[in-house]
């Protein structure tokens, strides 16, 4: 990637934290928002390989275990950084470029990230049982559908691009 | 120089970015190992170079635009206000003497720092926020923070001039209630970073609906802030305590402004925290 790149998916990444601290909050229904970061680093991945993804899940994983308990330091920046790095793994050597994988990926994306998450903080099993029923699927389902629609008018515009 | 940041993205990059990929997982798994004092440095240096001056040109850009609007409001809640407060003035006075009638001495006479919410949780755990108001403006860690609604927190970490709040969902952040109808005596937490759940004894005849507010005791909050109120209550492990989901008085997610409450833990208490 050159420098343009870079500096381009650092605007988008600006861009994705001011929208999931503003938007993301006004699209909630009944607690359950969307995830416009796992979306971005699912993207960034797919897109622009696994170097891309781990480097944009570590950067965002730390942004958010900034603001998250002391204990739980680490804990989103390697779930994130393992999941930016798997999904570009799995871009590059097995799944085509079609909307349901991608929309899939983002789907177990997320599980994979709050599994590890979870393992990493220690949460007893209660908690994670309750936790993964009440927000983690919601939040999943509705975050596939938000990145399907993105990844949707992202393939739009390509095809457009090309014709 | 441009050769070296060449040869070590090039680095990165290679075997299909598995080098990337083990340094910063072995940089997480640092981090995940390291102890408090350190990872604490690590997020306050994180925040007051990098996250804090970003967060507050961004905030910036966002407060001057709801100036204008915010001054019209002003005005109208100016000229509503001054009518209050002719009524007030005699409430208070009867309160006054109320007060002297009942012994009642333990009043929040403590000096209050207005501060503005300046960046929290992008994530969708949301436990701790940064707020601008630091040492320089006289906030201490421990203080009580609260908005107009109720108990938001307590500064966990004060830097020169910004602070961290620790809000109630905290899980590390467990506070003395009580119910303001029976004034029995609980315990509050978060045990997963989302919800708020309360202790109380099961004798004490807590229901879906009372209202719960500091009690006092922990010596880091005044007694009588409202904190929440009960939504649904369960069996808990232990048959002499009841479980109970609370709903807090004020959402966390859209912060704007809070109030620090400018009172030190009581002597006993700050000398634990010292230990």
């Amino acid at each position: 990637m050159n420098n343009l790149g870079w500096l381009k998916s650092l605007v988008l990444f600006v861009i994705v934290f001011a929208l999931q601290m503003t938007v993301a909050d006004w699209l909630s229904f009944f607690d359950v928002a969307p995830d416009f970061v796992m979306i971005f680093i699912v993207a960034m991945a797919i897109r622009r390989g696994p170097t891309a993804g781990c480097f944009w899940g570590f950067i965002a994983g730390f942004t958010q275990d900034v603001y998250a308990p002391v204990e739980w330091l680490g804990a989103n920046t390697i779930a994130m950084t393992v999941v930016g790095y798997a999904v570009g793994q799995l871009e590059e050597r097995f799944l085509s470029l079609n909307l349901p994988a991608k929309v899939g990926v983002l789907g177990l994306g997320f599980f994979v990230s709050d599994m590890i998450y979870f393992a990493i903080t220690g949460l007893s099993k209660d908690v994670v049982t309750n936790l993964f029923l009440t927000k983690s699927l919601p939040e999943c389902i509705y975050t596939m559908l938000i990145g399907g629609i993105f990844f949707y008018l992202d393939l739009g515009s390509k095809k457009k691009k090309h014709a | 120089m441009l050769r070296a940041i060449r040869f070590i993205v090039d680095l990165f990059t290679q075997r299909h970015g598995i080098v990337a990929f083990v340094f910063f997982l072995a940089l997480g798994l640092l981090m995940r190992q390291a102890p408090n004092t350190i990872r604490e440095s690590i997020v306050s240096s994180a925040v007051s170079t990098l996250y804090f001056p970003a967060q507050r040109i961004v905030s910036a850009v966002g407060h001057y635009k709801a100036v204008a609007l915010e001054n019209e409001q002003l005005k109208e809640e100016n000229a509503r206000l001054r009518q209050e407060t002719y009524h007030a003035r005699e409430g208070l006075q009867e309160l006054a003497r109320l007060h002297t009638l009942v012994r009642f001495d333990d009043k929040w006479d403590f000096p209050i720092v207005t501060a503005r919410v300046i960046g929290h949780n992008p994530g969708r755990f949301l436990t701790t926020m940064v707020i601008n108001r630091g040492t320089e403006h006289g906030v201490k860690e421990n203080m009580p923070v609260f908005s107009m609604n109720g108990l938001v927190g307590k500064i966990s970490k004060a830097g020169i001039s910004h602070s961290r709040v620790q809000l109630l969902v905290d899980p590390n952040l467990k506070l003395s209630v009580m119910d303001r109808r029976t004034r029995v005596v609980g315990f509050l937490e978060s045990m997963d970073g989302v919800r708020l759940t309360a202790l109380v004894p099961t004798h004490a005849g807590v229901h879906a609906g009372d209202t719960l507010v500091t009690s006092g005791l922990g010596g880091i909050f005044p007694k009588g802030i409202p904190v929440g109120t009960v939504k649904e209550v369960r069996k808990s492990d232990l048959d002499v305590m009841r479980q109970m989901e609370v709903s807090p008085f004020q959402d966390f997610s859209i912060l704007e402004e809070v109030f620090v409450m400018e009172k030190e833990p009581d002597w006993i208490i700050k000398e634990l925290l010292d230990e």
